[in-house]
């Protein structure tokens, strides 16, 4: 009779599933990396859009399991590192936003595109204003709120595009989906 | 029974677990971040160092397309532009005899009065290789570090003006505070009235002036360079022009356009902070000491000196 050997996973196989593992959070660093690339100086201008905001709410609602609320941490922190600004300030952000994603849910999970995007827009409006709160209580004077309207007006406006690539990557890379 | 339905609440529950902890600890870290300890300024520098080549790789792109477009306009309006340099161009010969002849009186002026002239200023050219990244923080880094000789403070200026001053530096990379930003003061003058003031940031695109002692005598399109004071950056950098917002403000609209920053040049300068202690000319000191007032006029001549 013949025995079969046990089945066990080659190299190449186990590094395919650790990145399927990993692949949201190293997407939420990729988006750290973007935030930094001066694409507005193509057209003359200082602005970009929030890509964290954007990764953060797309895999919060769609694999939450593969985007942990330590990632999110993570990549708050390493934002905050980069950007010069508060330590801990985007952390903290993200992580309530996250909170606040999660538990909210079930309203866009398997909701029309317009209200995966509206429920985008409410989600903006209130990691702006936690965030101009938090950065006001730290300088202990308002700050001018001009420059963050405009930054999430475009990230609210961008958002489509990054749904479309992040849809592709679900898709074709990772499993089950 | 199936595992996976067993280990479901598991999850949630571990998953719950794990958003707390970490919503405390990002508080925490908000709350210990506020002492800008030692340990944050090296992960700082750290994380800096690492994404400055990726940022470098992936402006080169962004550099690339905006050339193209740049090229593209000005293949467009070619003809305009050259009417308009050709004018620009006979104004600037009539500038020229007129710094030449002021070049050679402020030589003999200096000769006369044996002027002591500010520190000679090298320079290191760099990229700007990030952009601000959020809407609260204006600055960027560049990727001259201290391996090429950048130093916290140092003045960061383009081809149009000042753009900021070094406020960290990395071994090949540095982070440059934008004058727009919240924490930045730089202390300048206003010509022609020669008025000092404070250009303080706010995070809006024009910033402030404080602690300008006549309002009345500056109006917009004064122009506004670099004091000097406190020895932090050199005097006479070209900074901005004033401008009068809608609310009655003044204001500066700054020469460089931190939306087109690309090429910049680290200034790297000393200022002399060791003064040698330098005693009076003879002639100041009194007559000798056998005249009777002797003590007392030695006195006098000896204690601007400092001690004795």
């Amino acid at each position: 009779m013949v025995r079969l050997d046990p089945y066990s996973p080659t190299p190449a196989s186990r590094a395919g599933r650790i990145f399927t593992i990993v692949a949201p959070f190293v997407m939420g660093l990729v988006c750290v990396l973007l935030s930094f690339v001066p694409f507005g100086r193509i057209v003359g201008s200082s602005l970009t859009p929030a890509f964290v905001l954007m990764a953060i709410y797309y895999w919060a609602i769609v694999r939450p399991e593969m985007f942990p609320p330590i990632a999110v941490f993570t990549v708050g922190l390493v934002f905050d590192l980069l950007s010069g600004g508060i330590i801990g300030l985007w952390a903290f952000v993200y992580v309530v936003t996250y909170a606040v994603v999660i538990s909210q849910r079930m309203l866009v999970v398997n909701a029309p595109f317009t209200v995966f995007w509206f429920g985008f827009l409410v989600v903006a409006a209130f990691t702006g204003a936690l965030a101009w709160a938090v950065v006001s209580i730290f300088h202990g004077m308002p700050v001018p709120p001009s420059t963050l309207v405009r930054h999430m007006v475009l990230t609210v406006a961008v958002f489509p595009i990054f749904v479309m690539i992040f849809g592709r990557i679900q898709t074709r890379v990772l499993p089950g989906s | 029974m199936d595992s996976n339905r067993t280990a479901l609440p598991f999850r949630e529950f571990s998953h719950r677990i794990s958003l707390v902890f970490m919503l405390t600890l990002a508080a925490a870290l908000l709350l210990l971040g506020r002492a800008e300890t030692y340990v944050f300024d090296q992960a700082r520098q750290v994380v800096t160092d690492l994404a400055a080549p990726l940022l470098e790789v992936a402006s080169r792109p962004v550099a690339a397309a905006r050339r193209i477009i740049e090229r593209t306009d000005e293949y467009a309006y070619v003809f305009d532009e050259n009417e308009r340099l050709r004018a620009e161009n006979a104004r600037l010969l009539a500038w020229k005899e007129m710094a030449l002849n002021l070049e050679a009186r402020v030589a003999r002026y200096e000769a006369l009065l044996n002027v002591q002239l500010d520190p000679s200023i090298n320079y290191v050219s760099g990229r700007a290789v990030s952009d601000a990244g959020g809407p609260f923080v204006d600055t960027v880094l560049v990727n001259v570090g201290r391996e090429q000789g950048a130093k916290s403070g140092l003045a960061v200026v383009d081809t149009d003006g000042l753009v900021g001053r070094i406020v960290s530096t990395g071994p090949k990379a540095s982070r440059v505070l934008l004058l727009t930003d919240l924490n930045s003061r730089i202390p300048v003058v206003i010509e022609p009235a020669h008025y000092k003031a404070v250009l303080a940031g706010d995070n809006t695109e024009w910033p402030k002036l404080e602690y300008l002692t006549n309002v009345s005598a500056v109006s917009p399109g004064d122009r506004v360079v670099t004091s000097g004071d406190g020895g932090l950056i050199p005097s006479g950098l070209p900074v901005g022009l004033v401008i009068q917002t809608n609310d009655g403000n003044l204001r500066v609209q700054t020469f460089s356009d931190r939306g087109r920053l690309d090429f910049v040049r680290v200034l790297q300068y000393e200022f002399p902070w060791q003064v040698e202690r330098q005693d009076p000319p003879e002639v100041l000191k009194g007559p000798p000491a056998s005249s009777s007032g002797s003590a007392a006029s030695g006195t006098a001549a000896v204690a601007p000196g400092g001690t004795e």
